[in-house]
């Protein structure tokens, strides 16, 4: 009889840091933050800038993108399920405060928390709804219910129909205009972001991404799978109402389709992916670096049907070539610089 | 005896898993029959996977009849003379169990070639000649896994490889399954066959080869190893005594 | 409230052209497990394709089926090629499809639209606006013309699937696919072919609709709700299913537009999608689908 043996070695792990560099990670991790923190609620005090309002604008934009991303991806990078949807939290916390400023007068941004709460209300709502789906089914009703809440929206004489809704800007001189709103949706991405370290770092985090990788094993193992989905699926509506409510005062017009184009869908989703799906800085990274490029393009070719054929291009590309985003990819290579390892 | 099929330091693994297979070196013989035993995850069903093509190994060679085949398609490999029976039930569900049989002759362009063959397969099987218009999905799992047996018989393999046929079947209806892969021999087929239930799948074969934590360790006549006390202990799970107990 | 056979025969007859363009994306999720979103981007495309065939050289939209076709049926293959190929085999690979056919999707609107705009385009047969009339039931002859075009493609499509070995490897594979594999059909040849088909038949569909519908590049959007929603009623992956939830939610649709109107109706079809979510996921004729 033949015998044959073969005895396992191991390998030395290039990912795991000895203590001295660990600590000095973190000291690197703790500064550029305080940076990042420093730059983005100082900016506005930089009023003698050239173009000041244009580029606080600009500003608030790319921090509702971290926003949307940073919140979409609780549900679509943790725990797995891809909404194509998302959108519907924006439009639903602009018009929930939209129609408290033009028939009550209330300002949204004293109603944008409340916004928030509506917002995950509804979540809640369609997500007991949809999520008895899985896998294609599930992303099919996201879409079907973005265009179901358009129709239902476009419909409605309270909302304005499809004419809209109209309301005057805030009381402020020009010049002041756009700092609440900047500060604002500042605080919408710092919250997103801070709500996706927590869930990150937390035991709902740990389920979702169990539910992720396996669901039937993780239902099997006694996690109450749709609980935490259902969960997911609202929280991460609560800082996109918010940012909707604040967005949709400082356009001070919109319509249903304002806020339900699939183009935001497709925005919040690619930030993601691009980003590095299931991270905390990666939805960051890819949202800035979308809506960076996306402003810029507007400004160099104006605001065509391009940027959906760019948009729909680099998601091709991603998925086919890098489809762990920055962040994952970086990680996957074990390179991943230590101030955007939040993981 | 010529060599048939021969893996040599094979490696093999799933997606971006570990290795499943690590150095593995086989010889087969064309003609005989193997019956492949060990603990779970040894590897058992990942070896068929890379010689069936299913898998594509990560290092080392398969050869079959001295030629590389490491890496080819399934379909490839069934026109120069392989065949798989996986695991998991492949009937197809929603044909007939003639349907299904005709599917087996894919590969055949000669119409009574075909009818022949599917001749034999009735009488090997008499109980789907019963079943013959009777949808794939319908069928008891003793029944789907005749249908998959004869479908494979269709094209006459040169070595064919049956990954635990017994799974989910009742004693009776496993005996049977075992008794027709005992009789593949006659038919001048090599079989490879995996099997949880050792000690039948051993019965049935003329040479066993035990895989444990990925590569072979042991290998020899079946009743030679059936009969190891070492193995009996370390593989088959009972002391020698209580077998000779339940062999009466 | 008009006549209950009227508005029936209305439904009847848009849903015969739903069947034909769920048909095309049956054959993808069934063969392949693509969900493709980008199903109702190519039928547009096809539709601009019809219009300036029917614009430019006068083809009738029905004649222009022989073109689009076989240039949908060869960017099928393409795309198949270029793209899936490549994922094949992949952790999560039905979601990297969703989200390869979106991306797929959006890249083909934005450039219908960057060449075309976003007028509304038609083409206008002289049978568009035209009725057949017998006892008190009127049928618009485009939509009677484009029914019996699509049964007609879904009885070649039954056809080749049952009598031809080639079809019958498409059945086999839909069905099993490793059971396929082991047969000896080459599965990936299997995929292109189907794939383009698939492609081919959402061609047609687009030739049909150029005359049936206003189109302009963003409209694909409520059509592939209106489609995915009618597979997973009838039950992704069954083209039985998909057929007989076309009828079924295109009737269901034509009664709702005839009591409430017509912005209505693609509720019709949400509604009907979130009620089979609810209580039947894996819908009608579905097998349970599992990423």
């Amino acid at each position: 009889m033949t015998d044959a043996r073969v005895e396992p070695t191991i390998e030395h792990d290039p990912l795991v840091n000895d203590e001295a560099s660990e600590g000095q990670g973190t000291l690197v991790k703790r500064l550029v933050l305080v940076v990042v923190l420093i730059a983005v609620l100082g900016l506005p005090f930089l009023r003698s800038m050239n173009g000041y309002n244009y580029v606080l604008q600009v500003g608030l934009i790319v921090l509702m993108w971290v926003t949307l991303a940073s919140s979409w991806d609780i549900l679509g990078g943790y725990a797995g399920y891809i909404s194509l949807g998302h959108n519907m939290f924006l439009g639903a916390g602009a018009y929930f405060s939209g129609m408290l400023l033009a028939y009550l007068g209330i300002s949204p941004f004293l109603s944008a928390i409340v916004a928030g709460f509506f917002a995950v209300l509804v979540g809640g709502f369609f997500g007991l709804i949809t999520l008895r789906a899985r896998g294609p089914a599930f992303i099919i009703s996201t879409i079907a219910l973005v265009l179901l809440v358009n129709n239902l929206v476009d419909n409605w004489a309270l909302s304005g129909g499809s004419s809209g809704l109209g309301f005057p800007l805030p009381p402020l001189p020009v010049e002041w205009l756009k700092v609440p709103f900047y500060y604002g949706m500042a605080i919408c991405a710092i919250g997103s972001v801070y709500l996706s370290y927590r869930i990150a770092h937390s035991k709902f985090g740990l389920g979702l991404r169990a539910i992720s990788q396996d669901e039937t094993k993780a239902e099997v193992a006694g996690i109450n799978t749709r609980f935490y989905k259902v969960s997911a699926f609202a929280i991460s509506g609560f800082f996109i109402g918010i940012a909707g409510a604040l967005f949709g005062y400082s356009l001070s017009y919109f319509r249903p389709i304002t806020f339900f184009q699939i183009a935001i869908a497709a925005q919040m989703v690619l930030s993601s992916i691009i980003g590095g799906r299931a991270t905390v800085a990666g939805p960051v990274i890819g949202a800035v670096l979308i809506a960076l490029v996306n402003e810029f393009s507007i400004v160099q070719f104006g605001a065509t049907a391009l940027n959906i054929v760019v948009t729909g291009g680099i998601l091709l590309i991603v998925l086919l070539f890098f489809p762990q985003g920055i962040v994952g990819s970086l990680r996957n290579a074990g390179r991943l610089p230590s101030f955007l390892d939040w993981d | 005896m010529t060599s048939l099929l021969q893996l040599s330091q094979v490696r093999a693994g799933y997606g971006v898993g570990p290795d499943i297979l690590d150095t593995v070196t086989l010889n087969i013989e064309e003609g005989r029959s193997y019956c492949i035993i060990g603990p779970n995850g040894a590897g058992k069903s990942t070896l068929l996977k890379v010689i069936c093509g299913i898998l594509a190994p990560r290092d080392g060679e398969v050869l079959f009849r001295g030629a590389p085949v490491g890496g080819m398609r399934p379909d490839e490999l069934l026109r120069i003379g392989i065949c798989y029976v996986p695991q998991e039930r492949t009937v197809f569900p929603a044909m007939t169990v003639r349907e299904n049989l005709m599917m087996g002759a894919y590969s055949i362009t000669d119409r009574n070639m075909i009818q022949t063959r599917m001749q034999r397969v009735i009488e090997m099987f008499p109980i789907l000649g019963e079943r013959w218009a009777q949808l794939g999905g319908t069928l008891s799992g003793g029944e789907q896994q005749m249908v998959t047996l004869g479908r494979a018989l269709m094209v006459n393999p040169t070595l064919m490889m049956i990954d635990e046929p017994s799974l989910g079947l009742a004693p009776q209806v496993a005996d049977q399954i075992f008794a027709t892969i005992q009789g593949l021999g006659d038919l001048g087929i090599t079989v490879l066959l995996v099997e949880q239930n050792a000690h039948k799948g051993l019965r049935c074969a003329d040479w066993g080869i035990v895989l444990d934590l990925g590569t072979n360790r042991f290998e020899g006549p079946a009743t030679g190893i059936l009969e190891d006390p070492r193995i009996r202990e370390l593989y088959l799970g009972t002391t020698v005594a209580a077998t000779k107990e339940s062999d009466q | 409230m008009t006549n209950f056979l009227q508005v029936l025969i209305l439904g009847l007859i848009l849903g015969g052209v739903y069947a034909l363009m769920a048909s095309g994306l049956t054959l993808l999720f069934g063969v392949m497990r693509v969900v493709n979103l980008a199903h109702a981007a190519f039928m547009i495309l096809a539709a601009y394709i019809a219009f300036f065939a029917f614009d430019i050289y006068q083809v009738d939209p029905v004649v222009s089926i022989a073109i689009t076709m076989p240039v949908m049926f060869a960017l099928g293959v393409g795309v198949y090629l270029l793209l899936f190929r490549r994922i094949e085999g992949t952790e999560r690979y039905v979601e990297m499809t969703v989200l390869m056919t979106f991306g797929l999707a959006l890249t083909i609107e934005g450039l219908l639209t960057f060449f075309f705009t976003g007028i509304f385009r038609s083409t206008r047969p002289s049978y568009a606006t035209q009725s057949f009339f017998f006892a008190d039931l009127f049928l618009p002859k485009g939509q009677a013309i484009a029914t019996g075009v699509s049964i007609a493609l879904l009885a070649m499509l039954w056809a080749f699937l049952t009598f031809t070995k080639t079809g019958t490897a498409v059945r086999a594979t839909m069905q099993n696919r490793t059971a396929a594999e082991i047969v000896g059909v080459n599965v990936r040849r299997i995929s292109a072919i189907s794939f383009g088909m698939g492609m081919a038949l959402a061609g047609a569909a687009g030739s049909l609709l150029s005359y049936l519908f206003a189109f302009f590049p963003s409209r694909h959007w409520q059509w592939v709700a209106i489609l995915l929603s009618l597979i997973v009623l009838g039950g992704m992956g069954s083209l039985k299913g998909a057929i007989l939830g076309a009828l079924t939610l295109a009737v269901a649709s034509a009664f709702v537009t005839d009591r409430f109107g017509p912005s209505w109706s693609p509720i019709t079809f949400y509604l009907a999608l979130f009620l089979v979510l609810m209580f039947r996921p894996q819908g009608l004729f579905g097998k349970v689908v599992r990423i």
